[in-house]
């Protein structure tokens, strides 16, 4: 049915994830330790002349509250600034295609979106941005996104360590995250792809005759540079509006091999960024395990239900399987090692019309983008995935007979407050409009009606509060209520489980650190990654299956192709 | 002698009635007086049921005011049965609190009760003596203690000469004169007179005293919520919550998209299905019944926090004398001289004890009748008896013959007979270096051997140990004996540390020492000086013979005044940690069973959805109906393992988490299968049932006729 060695290339890529992971992690470790590196030569001049920039001194070290304020502050402004971009674009230079001016509510809706490293596309890329706002704006945006969110892991972790009550210092955090992280890492990722045949230029388009007449213009641009920081910074906002799908940002079966290693890779760094963090490396394994088992069986149930339907036998037969429609360049393994990367990793990045999938192959999707953390966007997937082991330590540890505690820190009350808000943000942002858009009717303006609607108008919200990006069409969301709605709904999906995070570690930090005893529940077990899986699954389910069932799951077997 | 021996009056007059009988209307008062909505509001899981079966009732006999209800497939009987569920679920949740209240209440009237049963022998001020409970007693009161009476409370010693035994207070093993006069009158409470009648004024406000409060915290102890279960209640709103969002939204969802038509009594089910009821209903339960675990072992915790804490323990600071070992040094041995026959050794050794009444004189006449020897009668009025004393360090006695026989230190004796055998001073010496305590018995002025005694260790103190090992706990071992003798029991007893020569601050020092590498400690004391590491230890079980500061610093009393029950007060205090933690799997794991029976009797008809239909339950409504009345009768099914607390073997964390999951997390994931199916099944009977056939047509007569 299919080429086995597509199989090959999918157990390649996540090998090569997984010997990548832990050196990148480790790096990454000394990067939030302030640990030397080859790297300190060249770079601790700039980094020193960025702190005396901005008026912050290395060592000194901030509060949760402080860093949580820093980290908003700088959100806020950097929102700002894009959005001013975007409203302004037309009358600015570097506009070949002469996009022109977005209506506020596009603005603000494409500013919040690429700031919460959501990337959610209302807008056509095409049509509708100037090359400034993709450079200067977007891509500043997707930069700063995602070192956000690793700054955010990174005080997380800290609080499992620190007993001062301070969780580091944000400025420094931020800069060494660009610097030492992000930057080297896209700077190869964009060598990478252009080497492989992604286009690298500052010509805004080609302007051809084709032989059947008429004029087509086919837009470019630094597309290679844009690729390497959509994947590595789980943004996932295309530079063109097919995304990957389009031949000029995903061209070959090697960019879309590239592509997904790059998307993982930090995600699963952090894993075992966090066991060096807290010192003990061993604590990274039950996560890893955990992570990867979800992983895989996402991966599983989609290429299965891609392949050979149960459900549907009898009723259509392939030889290539379902995805007829969804994707035809590549195998059926190889695209859904893209897709189930792109949403699980919480990039967002989409190789085909999301729409076209099977049922059960959209409803694994959609419960990657309810987990949030298998394994989650750069920094803030780790950081959702510590707090469901923060609450299955909660659990299990009380059935050892403990109150509980993980690292040598207790968990109480403070944790358990700040985790509830972040397991109660998700459904919260993603339901009430929902709701409001089903019940008002904009709903079935924008998508019609129907189980295949709702499926539409859940994912759109769910992709959206889970900082996903990525858009089940077909829906026209480009309106004043989809904006508003969905850039609120991105703000609180981002903002809220990030305080959350930061106020546990800052809460975490305050402790003393308490000497792991033989009665301590011990996390470095399998016993324990099993009891994460559980909890993680059955606590996601619980709040998510309703839907499931009301959207893509009542699809099945209905002949709903 | 045993353990068992110390106090047995005091001791058996001051045990609880094992079975604290609760009485039926009392729990019965208790659980309808949670319905008043000032008392339910304190669930919060357990409210929002309370607040759905108010919205069920109204819609069952006032449809009307729903309009829509019609076009949502109302059926009243369905919508009455619905409310009979939830209704029975908060009743099985107030039970449960009821019967830890009525608990606590039984445990404290015996708490009273105890405290009118202590007797004292006052003494009037002419001359006569009453008998009265000690807590009658007053500040300045004289009281006649005799030998083997406990003295009733701390005082002063203002008539008459005692030896006393204050082991259980002091740690002190050997006994302690006292006597009117002087600088040695101040007498412990809870100490036992061994030889003389001492008349003692009472120095400690009784009435004011701590049983009254005692009782007042175990009454009041079901109010006071610990931290930990305030978080875990935090988490279980925030379920709860989350829920409620998750299923309002479904409402509004399903209808627009208009694939099922959700019926109002339905959706409330799988509500209530889904909310981590079991848990919910059974926590203050739980948490009431940790702290009546506690006193029915005899312990009275002041708080609740305090038995949490005791779950917690990283090390144990235990005293030498009375936990480990029995508290006594014991005859273990005799060593005859040379040339001198061991029975005529063992003769005089216990002709020497006959009069002796301390504990080492009584346990030489023990181990001699033992090994045979036949003993002598002697008319105490015809001997002279050489009372111990520390100066000359021999006591014995002289017979009307003119013999003489005496046991003491061995330096002693040889002062006293002139001579000392070499063999019997290098067997004396032997055993010094291995912690025992010598004596040489002679008689006349031959020296006949030695009599060795031993500080022996407590039966069944080596596995306690060896549990506390397995739990995490590390125990540390204090007495003031010297290092040989420490070492010896360390060993002996298989504790982790021994800290020998004492001194009564050496405790707090480990304390202090302990808590900056971070351990929670608990310890055990009695005197006044161990006050303030009591105070200091993370769980200070005061013991109720001590003196009434050690109890004021102490966070726990044990009224048997056994050291060793701080390792019973260890494992319950995990226990109703591992209790919580279980039930609540066991809530959670419950819920992926119960979509799987109320999800496709929802979606019926969706071909999609109805493949979760795994239990094969054809019928939604009885589907919804057996899911609801699992999840009701799972409360009252785990209320008496909430009472009694999850089974608790120590053993290592790992293993405990393995067995846990088992057992609550897939026991409570197959459990649910298995008991819906059942119930489902069972309702299928009823159904077919043509009396209930008649009563289902009877009960729709009469509510059309509403």
């Amino acid at each position: 049915m299919f080429d086995l060695r597509s199989l090959l290339d999918v157990g390649l890529a996540i090998l090569i994830v997984l010997l990548i992971a832990p050196f990148l992690g480790r790096y990454m470790a000394k990067v939030y330790m302030g640990r030397p590196s080859l790297l300190d030569a060249l770079l601790d001049p700039l980094e020193t002349a960025i702190y005396r920039f901005l008026g912050t001194h290395p060592r000194v070290a901030m509060g949760w509250k402080e860093y949580a304020a820093s980290l908003l502050v700088l959100n806020a402004v950097a929102t700002a600034f894009v959005y001013a971009l975007l409203v302004a674009q037309g009358s600015l230079p570097m506009n070949p295609l002469g996009a022109p001016n977005m209506s506020w509510d596009l603005a603000f809706h494409t500013s919040v979106s690429f700031m919460t490293n959501t990337d959610f596309q209302h807008y056509t890329p095409e049509h509708q941005l100037s090359m400034l706002s993709a450079l200067l704006g977007l891509m500043m945006l997707m930069f700063l996104s995602a070192a956000t969110g690793l700054t955010v892991a990174a005080a997380f972790i800290r609080g499992f360590v620190r007993r001062d009550g301070t969780v580091g210092n944000f400025w420094v955090d931020i800069t060494r995250t660009l610097t030492r992280i992000l930057l080297p890492l896209s700077l190869l990722g964009a060598f990478l792809f252009a080497l492989a045949g992604v286009p690298q230029t500052f010509t805004g388009s080609i302007t051809y005759f084709p032989l059947s007449g008429g004029v087509h213009i086919l837009p470019l641009g630094p597309v290679a540079t844009w690729d390497a920081i959509e994947f590595l910074g789980t943004n996932g906002g295309g530079y063109f509006a097919a995304n990957a799908a389009h031949p000029l940002q995903n061209p070959s079966a090697v960019t879309n091999f590239l592509a997904v290693i790059m998307m993982l890779v930090i995600p699963f760094s952090t894993i075992f960024t966090f066991g060096h963090m807290v010192r003990r490396p061993g604590e990274s394994w039950p996560l890893l395990v955990t992570v990867l088992t979800i992983f895989l069986v996402a991966l599983g149930l989609f290429m299965y239900f891609e392949l050979s339907n149960p459900f549907l036998a009898g009723v259509a037969t392939q030889n290539s399987g379902y995805l007829y429609g969804a994707e035809t360049r590549f195998t059926i393994p190889e695209d859904a090692l893209f897709q189930v990367s792109s949403i699980y990793a919480n990039v967002g990045a989409t190789s085909m019309v999301l729409g076209a999938l099977t049922p059960v192959a959209q409803s694994t999707l959609l419960f990657g983008m309810f987990l949030q953390s298998a394994p989650g966007g750069d920094g803030t997937g780790f950081g959702m995935l510590l707090i469901f082991t923060i609450l299955t330590v909660f659990i299990g540890g009380l059935m050892v007979g403990r109150t509980p505690e993980y690292l040598g820190k207790k968990i109480g009350q403070p944790q358990i407050k700040w985790a509830t808000v972040t397991i109660l943000s998700h459904p919260f942002a993603i339901f009430v409009p929902l709701v409001v858009a089903l019940v008002s009717g904009l709903g079935a303006v924008a998508a019609g009606t129907g189980p295949h609607a709702f499926t539409v108008l859940l994912y759109e919200f769910t992709s959206e509060s889970a900082n996903n990006g990525s858009g089940m069409g077909p829906i026209q969301d480009n309106t004043l209520f989809f904006n508003v709605a969905g850039a609120v709904v991105m703000l609180v999906g981002r903002y809220l489980p990030i305080l959350a995070m930061l106020a546990i570690g800052g809460s975490l930090a305050s402790q003393d650190t308490l000497p792991p005893g033989p009665g301590t529940l011990r996390t470095q077990s399998a016993t324990f990654a099993l009891l994460l899986l559980g909890v993680l699954l059955i606590l996601t389910g619980l709040l998510f299956l309703p839907v499931l069932a009301l959207g893509p799951l009542s699809q099945i077997g209905v002949g709903g192709l | 002698m045993d353990a068992g021996t110390f106090a047995p009056a005091a001791r058996s007059r001051l045990r609880f009635r094992r079975h604290a009988t609760t009485r039926g209307t009392q729990v019965v008062w208790n659980a309808l007086r949670k319905f008043w909505p000032g008392h339910a509001v304190h669930n919060s899981v357990m409210f929002v049921v309370y607040v759905l079966l108010l919205f069920i009732l109204v819609i069952t006999f006032f449809p009307w005011v729903f309009p829509d209800v019609d076009t949502r497939g109302f059926d009243q009987l369905y919508y009455l049965a619905v409310a009979v569920i939830l209704f029975l679920t908060l009743l099985f949740a107030a039970f449960a609190e009821a019967i830890a209240e009525a608990q606590g209440q039984a445990q404290a009237a015996s708490l009273r009760e105890i405290q009118s049963t202590i007797q004292a022998r006052k003494v009037l001020p002419n001359g006569r003596r009453l008998t009265l409970p000690s807590s009658q007693l007053r500040l300045g009161d004289v009281v006649e203690v005799r030998p083997s009476e406990l003295i009733p409370l701390d005082g002063d010693v203002v008539k008459g000469a005692a030896q006393i035994d204050e082991s259980m207070m002091t740690g002190e093993s050997d006994a302690v004169v006292r006597e009117a006069g002087g600088d040695k009158t101040s007498v412990l409470g809870g100490s036992r007179v061994l030889q003389g009648i001492i008349e003692v004024r009472v120095t400690t406000r009784p009435g004011e005293g701590f049983l009254d409060r005692m009782i007042k915290l175990v009454e009041g102890a079901s109010r006071e919520r610990t931290p930990n279960e305030i978080a875990l209640t935090v988490l279980l709103a925030a379920l709860t919550l989350a829920l409620l969002v998750v299923i309002v939204a479904f409402d509004y969802l399903a209808i627009s998209v208009g694939t099922v038509t959700l019926d109002l009594a339905t959706l409330v089910a799988l509500f209530v299905c889904l909310m981590p009821t079991t848990i919910g209903g059974l926590l203050p339960a739980i948490g009431m019944a940790g702290v009546n675990r506690v006193s029915r072992a005899n312990v009275v915790a002041k708080s609740g926090r305090a038995v949490e804490a005791a779950g917690d323990l990283d090390v144990l600071i235990l005293d030498k004398t009375g936990t480990i070992t029995i508290g006594n040094r014991l005859a273990t041995q005799f060593v005859p001289a040379p040339d001198v026959d061991p029975k005529e050794l063992m003769e005089a050794a216990l002709l020497a004890s006959s009069l002796d009444e301390t504990p080492e004189g009584r346990s030489i006449v023990r181990l001699a009748t033992r090994r045979g020897a036949l003993g002598e009668r002697v008319d105490p009025e015809k001997v002279r008896l050489v009372p111990f004393t520390p100066e000359r360090r021999i006591s014995g006695i002289v017979l009307d013959d003119g013999r003489e026989v005496y046991k003491g230190a061995v330096a002693s004796i040889e002062s006293l007979t002139g001579h000392m055998p070499l063999e019997v001073r290098q067997a004396a010496q032997e055993a010094s270096r291995q912690g025992m305590t010598p004596l040489a018995v002679s008689s006349g002025k031959r020296v006949l051997g030695l009599v060795i005694l031993k500080d022996v260790v407590k039966p069944g103190i080596k596995d306690r140990i060896r549990e506390l090992k397995l739990m995490g706990i590390r125990t540390v071992m204090c007495t003031g004996d010297n290092r040989l003798t420490a070492a010896a029991i360390g060993r002996e007893s298989g504790v982790d540390e021994v800290i020998a020569e004492a001194k009564p601050e050496t405790k707090l020092e480990v304390i202090n020492r302990e808590k900056r590498y971070g351990h929670l400690v608990a310890m055990t004391g009695d005197g006044t000086n161990d006050a303030p590491a009591l105070a200091r230890a993370d769980v200070g079980l005061a013991m109720n013979s001590g003196t009434s500061a050690a109890k004021e610093a102490g966070n726990m009393v044990d009224l048997d005044s056994d050291p060793t029950k701080l390792i019973e007060v260890v494992s319950i205090g995990k226990q109703l940690l591992i209790t919580r933690g279980s039930l609540t799997t066991f809530s959670i794991t419950n819920d992926v069973a119960k979509y799987f029976a109320i999800l496709p009797a929802i979606f019926t008809g969706v071909a999609g959805v109805e493949f979760l239909n795994i239990m094969g339950l054809a019928n939604p409504h009885q589907a919804i109906l057996a899911t609801l009345l699992f999840n009701a009768i799972t409360i009252p099914l785990l209320i008496p393992l909430a009472l009694r607390g999850v089974r608790f073997r120590p053993s290592s964390a790992v293993e405990l988490l393995r067995r846990n999951i088992v057992i609550y997390g897939f026991g409570g994931l197959v459990s649910a299968f298995v008991g819906i199916k059942l119930l489902y099944i069972g309702l299928s009977l009823l159904y077919a049932n043509p009396l209930f056939i008649h009563w289902v047509a009877l009960g729709r007569a009469i509510l059309g006729g509403l």
